[in-house]
């Protein structure tokens, strides 16, 4: 099948404007400005059932159909702050196809009436950033950019911004904070970013990959799109795989296909090195809870997981063989999460530290069966009760490896 | 009745040769119970530093309002205390003190203490009015005096550890 | 019903709060505590504590019909949504239903709290907050009880963090709730404190040279929930429930900031009791719950061993130490004796009660009308009792649609409040106008503002008033605009002070202000109506008192003219240089010291009044020890005449006696009768002659009415510092234009524009060295140093450069300065900041 996010490996230099344009870029730009009106591009987007790709999976079409309409300031930001363990997609797209994504965030623009857009990569992404940056530069050269936007009504700016490294700074608003210069801290919501967001004005927070399926979904029609996937997830999904497996790296799969295939599969993951055994994945990075075997027939979808306690999330799935310590494992996950919680609220400020300082001494074997107690009320106590979600996430490191692996903890614990 | 009179003086005898109930108070002292509660003392930890920290809690619990406590800040150049801060005025007023203990209670570093002296005697009101000179214990042997001065950084704790309670 | 109006109930009681409310205020109407840490209700709120999360219902609606879904028994259908929310940050809702007692609730305030705890240090018994703190309240209220947490994987952090030499971080006791970040950034806009880093390192840190560089940083510990931030000044001084709250007034704020002192009885001053500490008392008329750390950290004068202790009379060459009788005996003798020639010179610092007295013993006892303030600054006393700011007025009132103008006065560095309460209107949506002849800090909240050259305030303002008097549809410029601005809006205040004045130009400036407020506008005067009139920019806490009781030579008690009128503060010197005077009595002000004065010229008998040895008490006859403010009872009127009580906080220093009965007491020498038995009764023989004051009494001055927020009070989590008013907020006297008509002021012609090469304007600095903020020994680095601020091009000219000293000749005096040229000096204009007070223009010389 061929690529629809990741063409860059079907075409070669897909980067360069003119390499794009050779293979129908920008015609999806164009057939949405002159075809369509805005309306019609957010009515298309939404009969396509795409979702956010960023992990939360909110319907696309729904989320620009709640910007205010008419004339005035209004933002599109792209978050390309991939932060989240053993996500490396966004990268592949920023580096090798970058135009895909500002002909996304183009239509998005568009479809809203938005006149800027920002694109927030990570700080850590300086190298790629050049990449799309030279992206940006070019498309202002070929009027794509800036002014009367191939030779329409239509205008649009972009820039490129760099956070300074933090987690925290994915969520929409500390993101958003982030790039007004303040602190990456969220805000407590309402008001919410498609009302209030950046500079106090209407803002769509779109992640890069969900903006990347954009021009197919107008180039081939949103029946095209649907045809793609399961009943309540449509569409290609680019899954990164890392960890014990034979071939790591991104694969972009439609969604539906299970584990066992993105694992086993020759075309694939190509099965765990060295003959070892399987014994659980992070379907979601380390924001979502650890799966094990009996959940590898489970459709990668965002629904497929729901009766095995967990989330595709953002799809970066980590495999990991029989050799992996499963404390140990939770202990770097929440270690993680200690060092990149924002200190706003107090559940997760409070907990992750003493979630990290309980890990800490049962790995060490120094823990007693009330520490295990403790650690887990205190997961309890964090989760749903605190500003944004990733007080959800960081208990989910503790809560995943204790419902699959207490017999792990329970042999820590000092005697 | 004979019998009587030789069973009455048959106790008198025995108590006779029983050694005497009475003591020669002050140059014989009987001692006290355990808990008995007599004059306040100030602890000291054994590096000869002071255990109050001059919270004040005891004046607060002091039903007779006996206490009186002033605090200032402790320096490393010259340190009372392990914590921030100790008390630069301690003054009980023993006319006043009831010996009930509520301070004892209190006290968060087991720094006032009711011990078993229970010789207190004055000729005016002033002189009943326990300084904490008076109130603190003698230095331990080998023990430095306080205030002293301390490597900075050696006490960076506002109380001294506190263990958990039991 | 009022559409404005919002129906919800809140734990079964039905509630009617206004659009917009928060669900934790609507909450605290019915006395219904949802426990907050990080959320005030003068800050916006953020929802990151966590603590106030409750359970909110909201009626589910047919998404077609929008109809009420109605429950089997007829009650409307509620939908809770998934989890808790933060009754902090959700506005109320028609319909809405709050449950703040049901189990989760309960749970997560455990929990909550158990956080907070898990890396909050166990340091109460030593914590200043300890016994007021919210953090410790709410444990004790809502707390678990029992901790999960293992002692020894608590955090631990820095213990003594000096943001600044006044406040005091211990970064372990933090529970990062960004009060006192907010506070600065919303409130005062002296954003110099913000987070670092992240996660459970989430510290605060100060982002100013010097640390922590703000008028206001006081008032971060009085709002900290925790014992995080601690001042200089209290920082282990006493536990809380040991102090006094004793309800006082600032002795420094011209505005009337009210504040509670508390006092306690201290072995290292002897057994006295001493001012510990001072927290804002809350009035929402005045100052809300703020304070300038000036208000809240000079109060030291009144413990200083320098104080003046017992009456000392000349002997031999020598200040002597005698008995009351003696002294007062000598002054009743010497001044009756030079009654022809005898003046009385006044500070505006002291009560009501002591100006009326002394202007009672000067017109009464000596049948005088040489009475004068010592430092007199500003006039238009007289012009404000026509058309001063209305009673019943608030400028927390004041927003869009209204407007302020502000004249040749640097608010926020004479009266912190003010300023706070003017950009605070500005914020609000009033339109601020701003004449003075150089920047200030409140330009950037001004929608106009007009630069005068120097010499040209009266003309530039008598241009705006003319402005407004011709009614444009057009405007020509931006003095037109903004004059029609002034005269179109819905109610008008106007703060006129005396920065580069004569005491003869701030009364022009007065009068053409007062026509202003004067001038109709569709047969309607700003004068008169509420939340309008004028606001004289007093030097000192009771200057309007000073007016009021008739310390002037030409107007009695209660603004009534004399038959011939005394001599003025200039001619009283003018006649003590040149013998014209033979006795000089001066209470509360230091003439010598403040440069009015050289010498005793030819005075045959000088008594000063005073609570320090001053300049000019050392030159004096006879020295009369008075007690300070907190020593005893009494009243200040404020700029926006709100007659004020302060009460006794401290006992009697030494023999100190209150001013007023040292006046009446050599009235009664005098055979003026038996002084007055208390200030209280004193007050009540005044307000019968001051007819402004008619009707009030210390009762009446002692009434409080309840003020939202509600803080303070018994709750127990809105900081632990006593804000609540329970001691009286004051009553503002009725301006003449409430009542009467009045006349437009003529206002005579003649403005002469001063021309020298490079005029000197002596500007004002909230910490500008004076006998009373010089025994604060914390302020001592802050205090302004003589300044000279210079144009970049003036200074090349002159030839110095900026973080140079040099030594200026000024006003006849030779003045050690530094000279500062950072852009805060217009071009041909040379500033001198941090020296008393001189009036108009000056020339300088550089020596």
């Amino acid at each position: 099948m061929a690529y629809i996010l990741l063409r860059h490996r079907d075409i070669e230099n897909l980067h360069k404007l003119d390499v794009y344009r050779e293979h129908g870029g920008y015609e999806a730009l164009q057939k949405a400005i002159d075809e369509y009106t805005p309306a019609e591009v957010i009515d298309i987007v939404k009969a396509s059932q795409l979702r956010g790709r960023g992990g939360a999976g909110f319907p696309t079409g729904l989320k620009w159909s709640f910007i205010p309409k008419g004339p005035g300031e209004k933002y599109i930001t792209i978050n390309s702050d991939e932060s989240e363990m053993g996500t490396f997609k966004d990268r592949e797209l920023l580096e090798y196809n970058p135009h895909q994504v500002i002909e996304g965030a183009l239509i998005a623009a568009y479809a809203v009436g938005a006149p800027q857009i920002y694109n927030y990569m990570r700080g850590e992404f300086m190298d790629i950033g050049y990449h799309f940056e030279e992206a940006i530069l070019e498309c202002y050269a070929a009027g794509l950019l800036g002014e009367n936007i191939l030779g329409s009504d239509f205008s649009c700016d972009m820039s490129a911004y760099y956070g300074a490294g933090a987690y925290i700074c994915g969520e929409e608003t500390a993101l958003l904070n982030s790039l007004m210069g303040e602190l990456g801290q969220p805000w407590a919501k309402p008001p919410f970013p498609a009302i209030e967001g950046l500079y106090f004005k209407p803002t769509v927070v779109n992640n890069t990959e969900t903006l990347a399926n954009v021009p197919p979904i107008i180039t081939n029609g949103a029946e095209w799109y649907t045809s793609m996937g399961t009943e309540k997830s449509k569409g290609p999904k680019i899954v990164c795989l890392s960890g014990h497996i034979n071939k790591p790296g991104n694969y972009e799969i439609v969604m539906g296909m299970t584990f066992r295939e993105l694992l086993f599969s020759g075309e694939y993951g190509g099965g765990i090195p060295n003959g070892k055994e399987f014994k659980g994945l992070l379907p979601s990075g380390g924001s979502g809870p650890v799966i094990t075997a009996d959940a590898l027939d489970a459709p990668i979808s965002y629904e497929g997981l729901d009766v095995y306690g967990s989330v595709m999330g953002s799809a970066s799935v980590v495999v990991m063989d029989e050799t992996v310590d499963m404390v140990w494992a939770a202990m770097k996950m929440e270690h993680f999460f200690k060092h990149e919680s924002c200190g706003k609220c107090t559940p997760c400020r409070e907990g992750t530290y003493w979630m990290d300082q309980l890990l800490h001494r049962i790995y060490e074997g120094e823990g007693t069966l009330q520490d295990l107690d403790v650690l887990k009320s205190v997961a309890n106590r964090i989760g749903g009760r605190t500003l944004c979600a990733l007080g959800d996430f960081a208990i989910n490191p503790v809560l995943g490896t204790v419902r699959h692996f207490s017999n792990e903890y329970e042999a820590k614990i000092k005697k | 009745m004979f019998g009587e009179i030789l069973r009455g003086l048959g106790t008198t005898f025995k108590h006779m040769l029983q050694p005497p109930v009475t003591i020669q108070y002050p140059e014989i002292k009987r001692p006290v119970r355990p808990r008995f509660k007599g004059r306040h003392v100030l602890e000291r930890y054994d590096n000869g530093l002071e255990r109050c920290i001059g919270c004040a809690l005891c004046a607060a619990a002091c039903p007779a309002d006996a206490i009186f406590v002033e605090a200032s800040e402790n320096t490393d150049e010259e340190r009372y205390s392990p914590g921030e801060r100790y008390a630069s005025t301690y003054e009980i007023n023993m006319l006043r003190c009831i010996f009930c203990g509520y301070c004892e209670d209190a006290c968060p570093t087991q720094a006032i203490v009711l011990k078993h002296n229970y010789e207190m005697s004055f000729y005016d009101r002033t002189s009943a009015i326990y300084t904490k000179e008076k109130l603190l214990v003698d230095l331990a042997e080998g023990a430095e005096p306080a205030p002293r001065q301390v490597e900075p950084g050696t006490y960076d704790r506002a109380i001294p550890e506190m263990e958990d309670p039991v | 019903m009022n559409d404005d109006l919002v129906k919800l109930t809140i734990d079964g009681i039905e509630v009617d709060v206004p659009k917009g409310t928060l669900v934790v205020d609507a909450a605290k109407k019915i006395h219904v505590d949802i426990p907050v840490f990080c959320y005030h209700p003068k800050l916006e709120p953020v929802g990151m504590c966590r603590m106030c999360l409750v359970e909110i219902g909201l009626p589910m609606r047919d998404r077609g019909t929008g109809e009420l879904l109605l429950d089997d028994d007829g009650s409307p259908k509620l939908n809770f949504g998934r989890g808790l929310q933060t009754g902090c940050t959700v506005r109320v809702s028609e319909g809405m239903v709050v449950r703040t007692t049901t189990e989760p609730v309960k749970e997560v305030r455990e929990d909550v709290i158990s956080f907070l705890l898990s890396s909050h240090p166990l340091d109460c018994p030593i914590c200043d907050k300890g016994g007021e703190c919210p953090l410790q309240n709410l444990t004790m209220e809502y707390g678990p009880g029992v901790s999960q947490m293992d002692y020894s994987l608590k955090m631990h952090n820095e213990k003594q963090v000096p943001l600044g030499d006044l406040i005091y971080l211990d970064r372990e006791r933090c529970i990062q709730c960004a009060r006192c970040i907010r506070f600065q950034e919303e409130i005062v806009d002296d954003p110099v404190i913000q987070f670092h880093n992240r996660g459970r390192a989430l510290e605060i840190v100060t982002m100013s040279e010097p640390g922590f560089d703000s008028y206001w940083s006081g008032n971060t510990t009085d709002i900290c929930p925790v014992g995080a931030l601690t001042s200089s000044d209290f920082r282990f001084g006493a536990r809380p429930w040991e102090l006094t709250p004793v309800p006082s007034l600032s002795p420094h704020s011209p505005a009337g900031a009210n504040i509670v002192m508390s006092t306690r009885r201290e072995a290292k001053s002897g057994g006295r009791s001493v001012i510990k500490r001072i927290v804002p008392r809350q009035n929402e008329w005045v100052n809300e719950i703020w304070i300038s750390d000036r208000d809240r950290f000079v109060h030291h004068f009144a413990d200083a061993p320098d104080r003046l202790q017992k009456p000392l009379i000349r002997k031999n060459g020598e200040l002597t130490e005698v008995s009351w009788d003696e002294a007062l005996d000598l002054v009743a003798e010497k001044l009756q004796a030079h009654s022809t020639a005898v003046a009385g010179l006044s500070g505006d610092r002291l009560s009501n009660e002591d100006l009326y007295a002394f202007q009672h013993l000067f017109r009464r006892g000596l049948g005088s009308n040489n009475l004068d303030l010592a430092n007199r600054r500003l006039a238009g006393g007289d012009v404000t009792a026509q058309v001063g700011l209305a009673s019943g007025s608030n400028l927390q009132d004041l927003g869009a649609g209204d407007a302020i103008l502000v004249v040749a006065s640097d608010l926020h560095e004479e009266e912190p409040i003010w300023w706070l309460r003017v950009k605070q209107a500005s914020e609000r949506g009033a339109t601020l106008v701003v004449l003075n002849l150089r920047p200030t800090r409140l330009d950037k909240y001004a929608d106009y503002v007009f630069r005068y050259a120097p010499g040209e305030a009266i003309v530039t303002v008598r241009q705006l008033v003319n402005a407004a008097k011709v009614e444009t549809d057009t405007a020509v410029d931006q003095l037109t605009a903004a004059a029609d601005t002034l005269i179109k809006a819905n109610n008008l205040v106007a703060f006129y002070g005396y920065e580069g004045l004569t005491y003869t130009e701030t009364d022009t400036l007065a009068k053409l202000l007062a026509n202003l407020l004067l001038l109709k506008n569709e047969d309607k005067a700003h004068a008169g109506q509420i939340n309008s009139g004028l606001i004289p920019v007093w030097p000192h806490n009771n200057s309007q008192g000073a007016w009021d009781m008739g310390i002037h030579p030409a107007l009695a008690a209660g603004y009534q003219p004399v038959e011939a009128s005394g001599m003025d503060a200039a001619t009283i010197y003018e006649a003590v240089h040149n013998g014209g005077l033979k006795a000089l009595y001066v209470m509360g002000a230091d003439p010598v010291g403040d440069g009015r004065m050289p010498n005793r010229g030819q005075l045959d008998f000088l008594v000063v009044q005073e609570l320090f040895l001053t300049e000019t008490a050392k030159l004096a006859d006879v020295v009369l020890p008075a007690q300070s403010w907190a020593e005893r009872e009494g009243t200040f009127t404020s700029g926006e005449r709100r007659v004020q009580r302060y009460y006794q906080a401290i006992s009697p220093l030494g023999e100190c006696r209150p001013d007023w009965q040292i006046a009446a007491q050599i009235g009664e020498r005098l055979d003026m009768g038996k002084p007055a038995f208390a200030a209280s009764l004193l007050f009540r023989d005044l307000a019968k002659v001051v007819p402004q004051y008619k009707g009030m009494d210390y009762r009446s001055l002692a009434k409080v009415a309840e003020q939202w927020p509600l803080v303070g009070g018994d709750d127990v989590y809105y900081g632990g510092t006593s804000y609540k008013n329970e001691a009286g907020l004051g009553q503002q006297w009725a301006a003449a234009a409430e009542t009467d008509e009045v006349g437009l002021f003529e206002v005579a012609d003649g403005d002469t524009a001063v021309t020298t090469n490079l005029p000197l304007v002596r500007i004002a600095a909230l910490y500008t060295p004076g006998t009373l903020i010089n025994h604060t020994p914390m302020l001592a680095d802050r205090l302004a140093a003589p300044t000279l601020h210079l144009y970049a091009d003036d200074a090349q000219i002159i030839g110095l450069q900026d973080g140079g000293e040099t030594v200026i000749q000024v006003n006849g005096r030779s003045l050690s300065v530094q000279v500062c040229v950072n852009g805060h000096a217009p071009a041909g204009l040379a500033l001198l900041s941090g020296v008393p007070w001189f009036p108009g223009m000056a020339e300088f010389e550089i020596l």
